[in-house]
């Protein structure tokens, strides 16, 4: 079912101001985006044969958050050990084909997006490419969008990344 | 030189000479070297017993995963019978992959270049016109995919291509002992598949590492301790630092506060658990360690939300060329543990360990950092220093096999590591 436009307007507008928060490294706000039952998730993506499908692990996952999880990960970003992020990397987040579906609840909307995540760290010209699908469920919460439900479908099965320690 | 030998046999006795882990000496040459790699995958690769499977991966007949033997592509099937084989993903009549998903069922595969049909025991059973094109010229039953021997032990299938090879037992050794806590001591299942990602690394620094270094923890990962995962940040010191044969390492973080796995399964451990095992599993805080060469593993015990939480892990170092290895990370878990742990042992897996893990995310820095060092045409040459606990060795007795050192900060087991790696590489020769 289609949204009305100013709500599409709006979805775009928090989905553009995320990716400023992130790649600005501005995590305790990008924190602030998220609902207090917030779940994010990043499935296995798996090479199967055509037919013997599922090609995509919810048991075992990338990611598996909570709220909790993910501040104890913003937080140790913040500590002084954080080797992986220090020096931080530099990223940038494009989303695009953007989608905005009604969702359960007058409440919510279900937005699917593509998005690619530039990745340079230190001196290398070499960067991370992640490349995936999210499956976003936002959610009206006191006049604001808030992300309640992040689901990141990478494309690759073997993670071209020594780590995560960013967010997608 | 023997034909198949990668490099010329002075220039390798050359390399070979500058490593000595008898002095803790150990050159930086040996993390980036393609000499050095060629050799590693003829000498040590295609001869040692190598992780290839859990057998919960494979629980039915027909179940296939894909797998790699250094840089050897291999199918790990069960068959009809219920016997798992280890075939060379290559087809016999050109070289063509033939299996090219990750997982799934087959009675069957058939290679996509000619048609080339095999069955999951590896047997050629089809070729496309073969009596018009061949006459009887094909010799079918000698052109089965070539078989690996294998192996297993707790659950955790070896393979080999090597005949002379001993048993997995005797290539084990004291190892065994360990595993059983590890893999053993309840009927263990993988959990979904492996966590996979590529790291810009040399293989030997995280083996190494699971094997020896437990004194990187108190300051690589002292942001745990400051966001309250662990006790402090020494909290990986005290403990036992174990020579397991062959390479192997492993260590003993003891004694524990508290139990660190289920208590409803108490009694599954000291059923399945020789009397001293599950004594030693009864102190047991975490224990990291590595099978030579590749195969490392980890318990470890972390508090989570306010809950003391557990979880048993494998990591496999797949080497795709010097700098460059295919993490493998499955998270191990009890078949019988109640729902509500197996939850909670999951999540502080994810937070801990594979690619996003906070504990992995900053050891992935140190492995591409001295990777990327190690190309230097001057550092290169560095003698990398491993003496910690050197000419200090009084083994205590009484904890389990293999030559047990108190406390768990040493480099004993690094030095064990390149000792075996420098057996290998010179036996060839």
């Amino acid at each position: 079912m289609s949204v009305p436009a100013d709500v599409r307007a709006e979805v775009l507008e928090f989905l553009h101001q995320e990716a400023e928060l992130l790649d600005d490294g501005r995590l305790d706000d990008w924190l602030g985006l998220l609902t207090e039952d917030v779940s994010y998730a990043m499935p296995i993506r798996l090479t199967r044969e055509r037919g013997q499908e599922p090609a995509l692990s919810v048991e075992m996952q990338f990611f598996q958050e909570d709220l909790a999880t993910l501040r104890l990960r913003v937080h140790r970003l913040r500590t002084d050990f954080a080797w992986a992020e220090d020096p931080p990397s530099r990223t940038r987040h494009f989303v695009t084909n953007v989608r905005v579906a009604a969702g359960p609840t007058p409440d919510e909307v279900d937005v699917r997006c593509n998005v690619l995540v530039y990745r340079n760290r230190g001196a290398s010209a070499a960067a991370d490419l992640i490349s995936g699908e999210r499956r976003d469920r936002l959610r009206r919460v006191g006049g604001a969008w808030k992300l309640a439900r992040r689901v990141f479908v990478p494309d690759q099965a073997t993670l071209g990344v020594d780590n995560l320690a960013i967010f997608v | 030189m023997h034909p198949t030998d990668a490099v010329p046999p002075d220039r390798a006795a050359a390399l070979l000479d500058q490593v000595r882990p008898e002095e803790g000496a150990v050159p930086a040459f040996l993390f980036s070297d393609p000499e050095i790699y060629r050799l590693e995958m003829e000498r040590i690769f295609a001869r040692c017993w190598l992780f290839v499977a859990h057998e919960s991966e494979v629980p039915a007949p027909g179940d296939y995963v894909t797998r790699a033997m250094g840089e050897d592509p291999v199918i790990v099937a069960r068959g009809e019978d219920g016997a798992i084989r280890v075939m060379l993903n290559v087809c016999r009549h050109r070289g063509m992959r033939i299996c090219r998903a990750d997982l799934g069922n087959s009675s069957h595969f058939r290679c996509p270049y000619h048609g080339f049909t095999y069955k999951n025991t590896g047997e050629l059973i089809g070729v496309p016109f073969e009596k018009e094109l061949y006459g009887g010229a094909l010799v079918k039953d000698r052109m089965g995919l070539l078989q690996a021997r294998v192996e297993t032990h707790a659950g955790l299938v070896f393979a080999t291509f090597d005949e002379g090879a001993g048993t997995l037992a005797d290539y084990l050794g004291p190892m065994a002992w360990y595993l059983d806590l590890l893999a053993g001591r309840a009927e263990m299942e993988v959990v979904g598949p492996p966590h996979r990602h590529e790291l810009r690394a040399n293989w030997k620094l995280p083996a190494e590492n699971f094997a020896s270094d437990a004194y990187h923890t108190m300051h690589t990962h002292a942001s745990i301790a400051e966001i309250g995962l662990t006790p402090s940040a020494t909290w990986a010191k005290d403990g036992y630092h174990v020579a397991a044969g062959n390479g192997h390492g492993v260590m003993i973080g003891a004694p524990t506060r508290r139990f660190v796995f289920s208590e409803a399964l108490r009694p599954v451990f000291r059923r399945r658990l020789a009397p001293d095992q599950y004594a030693l599993l009864e102190r047991m805080a975490h224990m990291p360690g590595t099978v030579f060469p590749n195969l490392s593993f980890l318990i470890s015990a972390v508090t989570l939300k306010g809950q003391f939480v557990s979880h048993t892990e494998l990591l496999q170092w797949q080497p795709k060329g010097p700098d460059r290895i295919d993490v493998h990370t499955w998270l191990l878990m009890e078949k019988d543990a109640p729902p509500e742990e197996r939850e909670r042992s999951r999540q502080a897996f994810i937070v801990t360990f594979g690619p996003s893990g906070m504990l992995a995310q900053d050891d992935s820095e140190n492995f591409t950092g001295i990777t990327q060092n190690s190309r230097g045409p001057v550092a290169r040459r560095l003698a990398l220093n491993y003496q910690m606990g050197l000419g200090a060795n009084a083994p205590v007795a009484g904890v389990g096999p293999g030559q047990v050192l108190e406390g768990k900060y040493n480099e004993a087991n690094a030095r064990g590591f390149y000792r075996r790696w420098l057996e290998l590489m010179r036996a060839g020769a």
